[in-house]
């Protein structure tokens, strides 16, 4: 039992590490467009990818303090919401990131077939 | 949504006052977007209340902004430990400036500003390194600033009490000053007197030397009580009895330096409060030290008045809040009847 339980608990902290990872490329996948806070995380939730509030509200602060994201408050709606978008250094980012993804994704399913023989 | 006001509130404790703003408004916003679309427009309490466990204890949502792998100094102590770093560098520089002020005035002694800056370069990275060292063993025990029972419960979310807000500026100055008045009483106490001029005569005061160890408690116990202020970030019950403990203490030391520097005066005929003044005509045949010791009776006589009014004022918080509690215990109880 106990070590079931370690296990899972290394499980788990191996997959949150392997999706921080990836979070960066999500988030401004979606960001093309304008989006505030929560509509992203329903957006990458709809698509598949859940991510909690804690960890990206704190992602797109610092994105933005990067300088690959800008962002603006609008007062229109039902509440206040800071809307979030690439910027142009952002967009070159996400295009060179989207390409070593790519590359990644086929350099891992090469070595997971390969299994090291 | 008195629980969702707590919690940002309780958040906002742990941020930077620069960035609180902006940073609480959109933490707000998200909180009601994700209300809204899982429970409508008006959830209820007990939603709201799954919804901020969800979100996690206050302190790891505000640490969540402040990123720090393999950590030193985690989260959990870093908004401490940056400011007891600030603290050490301001006690270290203003000692520093002292001894310096100190030598210049009273012996007359110049520096080259290269020596200046060389002693800096080794009293601030000496003294932050202690600093570091003491909270890498904090993080080694794994010690929290603030006691947490197991589970998080936003139900207990204190309330929005401006009252319990600790001022962490005065705290602060309060603090860096105890440790410069310590660090004089403790090593220079012959420095603490006055001057005739620059450069000129200088008497060390006989009756602090004589109290220094007096002195040097209420000291010590006031750096450590500001430590605790910051460290707890709230007036509770006990900081409020500590204080007004500690605060007797003081009136007992002031009160005897007062008496002491009367029975000193009055050995020289000049005993009575008014009797500086005459002291002051006296200068030209040179009764500095009457003058002296009449400006100091005085300054500790003001502290004495001060600090007993504090203990009133403190007493009368205490009561306040007190009674303010139980009168919120007894209306919840009418309202469940």
């Amino acid at each position: 039992m106990m070590i079931n339980n370690t296990q899972s608990e290394q499980y788990q902290k191996l997959t949150q590490e392997l999706r921080r990872g990836v979070l960066v490329l999500a988030a401004l996948s979606q960001l093309q467009e304008e989006k505030y806070g929560y509509a992203l995380i329903s957006r990458l939730a709809e698509k598949g990818l859940d991510i909690e509030q804690g960890t990206i509200y704190p992602l797109l602060r610092r994105l933005e303090e990067q300088g690959l994201l800008v962002s603006e408050w609008n007062v229109e709606g039902s509440r206040p919401r800071r809307y979030y978008q690439l910027s142009e250094q952002g967009d070159e980012v996400l295009q060179d990131l989207a390409e070593d993804w790519r590359q990644l994704t086929q350099v891992m399913e090469f070595l997971l077939k390969d299994g090291g023989n | 949504m008195n629980l969702i006001d707590r919690y940002i509130h309780e958040v906002g404790r742990y941020i930077p006052r620069r960035k609180r703003g902006d940073l609480l408004e959109e933490l707000r916003s998200s909180l009601g977007d994700t209300l809204e679309d899982r429970y409508g427009e008006e959830p209820s309490e007990s939603q709201i209340e799954d919804l901020l466990k969800e979100m996690g204890r206050p302190r790891e949502v505000a640490a969540s902004y402040y990123p720090q792998s393999q950590y030193l100094v985690g989260p959990a102590l870093y908004p401490l430990f940056r400011m007891v770093a600030w603290i050490v560098v301001a006690a270290v520089l203003g000692a520093q400036v002292l001894a310096w002020g100190i030598g210049l005035f009273l012996a007359g002694e110049t520096y080259a500003v290269l020596d200046m800056i060389s002693s800096l370069v080794n009293s601030v990275p000496n003294a932050l390194g202690w600093v570091l060292l003491t909270f890498m063993v904090l993080q080694y025990f794994d010690a929290k600033p603030y006691l947490e029972e197991e589970s998080w419960d936003p139900g207990k979310l204190p309330a929005i009490e401006p009252d319990q807000e600790v001022n962490r500026g005065e705290t602060i100055v309060g603090l860096v000053f105890g440790i410069l008045f310590l660090v004089m009483v403790s090593f220079f106490p012959q420095w603490i007197g006055f001057i005739t001029a620059p450069g000129g005569k200088f008497y060390p005061n006989p009756v602090i030397l004589d109290n220094s160890l007096l002195i040097q408690i209420a000291l010590m116990v006031g750096v450590g009580f500001n430590l605790i202020l910051l460290w707890r970030n709230r007036w509770e019950l006990t900081t409020r009895l500590l204080r007004i403990i500690l605060n007797i203490y003081n009136v007992f030391v002031l009160g005897l330096l007062v008496n002491d520097h009367t029975r000193w005066l009055a050995a020289r005929g000049s005993g009575g409060l008014l009797d500086g003044l005459a002291a002051i005509e006296g200068l030209a045949e040179g009764g500095w030290e009457l003058v002296g010791l009449h400006a100091f009776r005085w300054a500790f006589l003001v502290a004495l008045i001060v600090t007993s009014i504090e203990i009133l004022v403190s007493i009368y918080r205490l009561v306040r809040n007190q009674l303010k509690k139980d009168f919120s215990v007894r209306d919840a109880v009418v309202k469940i009847e």
